[in-house]
């Protein structure tokens, strides 16, 4: 099977006013293929989230080459790199990042603005992944009434709106309880189940465990470990 | 409380924040400049007389008393009245007809003048100016006195005087002079005034101790007529302060639309400082938070915030007064060349006040916001990291994403000015100024060019023949008839004649101008009434309308000698030259008063489409040298003012543009996490341009929707003001000067001021990675 996400000797070094340093990814190179759920994991500033921008097209590396769905994301223009991020990239944020002065409706609905879907279809996605989440009631409601597992999964719903063949979650149920984080973690392992290629960042071992079927250990930027185990969290 | 670490904070909240200092900066040097200039202007309309009256000892009082009720010794008693500083005189004088003789020429040109015997130029008071040549010596000599109004002589020319006893007398000019005060239009020696002098009048100067008030120099006048005999003192007697008026009166019709400018601009300055140093405290709360937990007192964090908008300012004033003060060196020195007084500088108190005050109003303007940043919590401010945001917004947010045919990118911008009402006010408001001044600006540049065009006649009677000298032979008129007849672009064609009448109830002889035949294609603009058709009709200027208290539909009677004729005044023309009275009639009407004068010139009009030079240049071939072919050129100070004009609305639209850079920046600033969002789920830089420049282009539109009135009241209010400091009227071409499209086009004047204010922000948002944006708090 062609890997969907391929990554080869890939490394990011940021400018310092001394020069040098370490790398926050070090020639790092992994294969990722469709339906997977995978965990980056590692302490803080192990390079986890880095590497998971570097996927998005929101960051390039220094040296090295990142393919999505065979195209070459490194090479990317700014503008480029906004139109692969909405056709191939659904993002996921620690802190939900969704737009406070916009309702759940239009918060979800704006990548499929942005890239020109008929209104109409847009909107019919957006009902049906809000119902699917269990958030339908609160379309017309503004996030910060919404809980933090409420307001996580109008994150999902927005970032599924287009349909992107690859998920890309950091620290999902960071910034949330234990109970509303479990279910998070149930909800992305029904999405993957679905076929919904998944990467998920994470620096909690029992999460990354429980909800994905491969876990990358990245210590220092580099990869330590590559395992594929049978989630333990999976429902039926 | 101890000043230093307010500085020291200020300083670094300014070194942190540097475009924020430089758009305080900016817009505090624009408006300092437009108030210096403005200002100088209304300060320096005397200045050139005052230079020169103060040089000459010009008199204050110029008296016209009767010889024969007062003697010479009561008319030198007079100089021991207490508050009489210094007397100049008795001078005998007469007024006679002069009458210009060119040799090699026929024809002559007349005037009505004041002839005072003065045995030299110096004196206590009136110390004349010799211009040229020397001061009379003998009897047959004269010293002419140089105004826009006198007789064109020049040295060694002859002079022929008559209704002098001996009929006539030939002088010979052998000095150019000028009179402060115009006391006299020529000057001889005293044995030469015996000569000619009918009855027994002389002229008194004086300078009192107290003259600065009409009423002063009233009361000064009042002293001086008691000391002499009743009925001593003749006719009306001539204060320096209405000669200082009409002084002004050369530069005060420029004087409106400046200050109109300079009022806009420290309008603008104070919105935008409000605005800036407000932006500062919201972007910089957790500063402020910081700066109280290190221990700053809430003095001394208002003092900051003050001293981070009063720095920049005082350098911005400083700059903007010495620019508004180099600007403002041209327009004063246009009436300096008059009285010959060389280079004149605005006044120190303006380039020194001006800035000053400026300065007190950007602090005061600052005060506001900063006691704010001084009163914030400590833990509110560290916690927040920025100020309180209302939910203000949301429902913009919500009806503008119903609009189903925009681009989201669109909605999304256009909603984001209701977040922050308060800023979104401010910089409306300095948009509307900006974009108004644009359309006044406009306007004015119309009305100018108009006025100037109408003045000079460029476009209607664009070309002159006259002789080299003298009026015109019959000979040479058929020469020029027959010449502009061959020129097959020859439209119209008519014979000037010029000539200048004494009047009774005007200070200044009458410019009377006659055509042969109607002439009304001539193009003189009116502001009443018609052009005149025929015999005893004729149109007069404001000024004639103004000093002689008639209308337009009166009879006036025209006096020359003992000859008169009445006319009717059909129409009241637009003629601002030199503040004087001119009559446009026909041939025959000045023939009636003024027999035997023969034409000056020709006026020539072409057809549409005709190389007005190249007209000139065959007619000139086909007359020869003995003839000037000459052009109609508009007056250069139009072209100065117009250049003034356009140099403050950029002013202003610069200022305007940078209140939009400044809230752009601030709103970027604060949305950065949420533009990073945008950008993560698929915004490209392009729709991230688009939609930063939207947020600052909702406002602009409205702004440009309230700019075009208020642009247009402000010109429809400003012109008048600016004519009637011209002494004249203003004809509906000059106030009617927008037409629909330039309207809409004028309209955009506040979308451009926005959406260019807001490019630079934008495209910086548009290149920031989205990874850094992300990380922005």
């Amino acid at each position: 099977m062609n890997p969907l996400v391929q990554l080869e000797h890939v490394t990011k070094k940021y400018d310092s006013l001394r020069g040098g340093g370490t790398p926050a990814v070090a020639d790092v190179s992994m294969a990722i293929t469709e339906g997977e759920a995978v965990a980056i994991m590692g302490p803080s500033g192990s390079g986890k989230s880095t590497l998971l921008n570097l996927i998005a097209g929101l960051d390039r590396p220094t040296s090295g080459t990142v393919r999505v769905d065979g195209q070459r994301v490194d090479t990317l223009t700014e503008a480029a790199a906004a139109r692969y991020r909405r056709h191939h990239i659904g993002m996921i944020f620690q802190f939900f990042n969704l737009l406070e002065d916009m309702t759940v409706a239009d918060n979800v609905l704006l990548p499929a603005q942005l890239s020109g879907q008929p209104r109409a279809r847009a909107r019919a996605r957006a009902g049906e992944l809000l119902a699917r989440l269990q958030i339908g009631e609160y379309a017309d409601t503004y996030p910060a009434r919404l809980s933090g597992g409420e307001r996580q999964r109008v994150a999902i719903a927005r970032a599924l709106v287009n349909s992107p063949p690859l998920l890309l979650a950091d620290e999902p149920t960071g910034a949330l309880d234990t109970a509303n984080g479990e279910a998070i973690g149930r909800l992305l392992l029904e999405l993957n189940s679905a076929g919904q290629t998944l990467i998920l960042v994470t620096h909690n071992p029992d999460l990354a465990q429980r909800h994905a079927r491969r876990v990358i250990e990245i210590v220092d930027g580099r990869v330590a470990s590559d395992c594929r185990a049978a989630p333990a969290g999976v429902l039926a | 409380m101890t000043a230093a670490p307010a500085l020291r904070a200020a300083w670094h909240g300014l070194t942190g924040r540097p475009l924020q200092a430089t758009v305080i900066g900016l817009v505090m040097l624009a408006s300092s400049a437009a108030s210096v200039l403005a200002l100088a202007m209304i300060a320096g309309t005397s200045a050139p007389f005052d230079h020169a009256f103060a040089r000459d000892h010009g008199a204050q009082v110029a008296l016209t008393v009767s010889t024969s009720r007062a003697t010479p010794a009561r008319l030198a008693a007079t100089a021991g009245l207490p508050g009489v500083r210094a007397v100049a005189g008795p001078f005998r004088e007469t007024e006679v007809a002069a009458r210009i003789s060119l040799p090699g020429a026929a024809g002559a040109l007349e005037q009505q003048v004041v002839l005072t015997g003065r045995p030299s130029r110096g004196g206590p008071v009136d110390d004349l100016a010799l211009d040229a040549g020397r001061w009379a010596r003998t009897t047959g000599e004269v010293v002419w006195a140089q105004s826009r109004t006198s007789l064109p002589v020049t040295l060694g020319q002859d002079i022929m005087l008559t209704g002098v006893p001996a009929g006539s007398r030939r002088l010979t000019v052998v000095g150019i002079a000028t009179s402060v005060t115009s006391t006299a239009q020529a000057w001889v020696t005293p044995a030469e005034i015996t000569a000619l002098h009918g009855p027994g009048v002389a002229q008194m100067l004086y300078r009192f101790a107290s003259a600065g008030t009409t009423a002063a120099v009233s009361a000064d006048i009042s002293a001086v007529r008691a000391a002499l005999p009743p009925g001593a003192v003749l006719g009306t007697p001539q204060s320096y302060l209405a000669i200082r008026r009409q002084a002004a009166a050369q530069i005060a019709p420029w004087i409106p639309f400046v200050v109109a400018f300079g009022v806009i601009a420290l309008v603008m300055s104070v919105l935008i400082v409000v605005n800036v140093v407000s932006g500062a405290v919201v972007s910089g709360t957790r500063r402020i938070g910081i700066l109280k937990s290190a221990g700053f007192t809430p003095a001394q964090v208002t003092a900051a915030y003050v001293l981070q908008a009063a720095i920049p300012a005082l350098a911005g004033c400083a700059a903007g007064a010495v620019t508004g003060g180099l600007l403002s060196v041209p327009l004063l020195n246009l009436n300096a060349a008059v009285y010959g007084v060389g280079v004149l500088l605005p006044p120190l108190w303006v380039v020194v006040t001006v800035p000053l005050t400026m300065l007190a109003v950007a602090c005061t303007a600052a005060m506001a916001p900063a006691l704010r940043a001084g009163r914030m919590s400590t833990v509110q401010a560290i916690a927040t990291g920025r100020a309180p945001r209302a939910a203000h917004g949301y429902a913009a947010h919500r009806l503008l994403s119903r609009l189903t045919w925009a681009p989201r990118t669109l909605t999304i911008g256009l909603a984001a000015p209701f977040a922050r009402p308060a800023r979104t006010f401010l910089t409306l408001a300095a948009i509307v100024f900006g974009a108004a001044a644009v359309t006044f600006g406009a306007g004015l540049g119309t009305s100018l060019s108009r006025a100037a065009a109408d003045l000079a006649l460029t476009k209607t009677e664009p070309v002159q023949v006259s002789p080299n000298a003298g009026s015109l032979t019959a000979r040479q008129q058929h020469a020029i008839v027959s010449a502009l007849r061959r020129q097959p672009a020859t439209l119209h064609y008519t014979a000037e004649t010029d000539d200048q009448l004494s009047v009774s109830g005007l200070a200044s002889p009458l410019s009377v101008t006659s055509y042969a035949g109607n002439a009304g294609w001539t193009g003189w603009s009116l502001i009443t009434g018609r052009w005149y058709s025929g015999a005893g009709q004729a149109d007069v200027n404001t000024y004639f309308l103004t000093a002689t208290g008639t209308a337009v539909g009166d009879t006036y009677t025209l006096t020359a000698g003992k000859r008169q004729v009445r006319v009717r005044i059909t129409g009241e023309v637009f003629d601002t030259h030199g503040n004087t009275a001119d009559m446009f009639v026909s041939a025959w009407t000045l023939a009636a008063v003024a027999p035997g004068l023969t034409p000056q010139q020709y006026d020539v009009g072409v057809k549409p489409g005709t190389s007005i030079q190249s007209y000139a240049n065959a007619v000139s071939a086909r007359l020869g040298t003995a003839f000037d072919v000459t052009t109609s050129t508009s007056s250069p100070v139009f072209k100065s003012v117009l250049v003034l004009v356009v140099v403050l609305t950029v002013l202003l639209i610069v200022v305007a543009g940078l209140g939009v850079l400044n809230t752009v920046v601030l709103q970027v600033r604060e949305r950065a996490h949420d533009l990073g969002v945008f950008k993560a789920i698929g915004m490209t830089p392009r729709q991230t341009l688009a939609m930063v420049v939207c947020s600052a282009s909702g406002i602009g539109i409205v702004a440009g929707a309230i700019a075009i009135p208020a642009g247009v009241v402000l010109h429809r209010y400003v012109v008048p003001v600016m004519a009637h400091a011209a002494q004249s009227g203003v004809p509906a071409a000059l106030l009617s000067v927008y037409t629909p499209w330039e309207l809409a086009l004028l309209a955009l004047a506040g979308l451009v001021i926005a959406a260019t204010g807001a490019l630079g922000p934008a495209t910086w948002v548009a290149r920031t990675s989205t990874a850094t944006a992300l990380r922005a708090e």
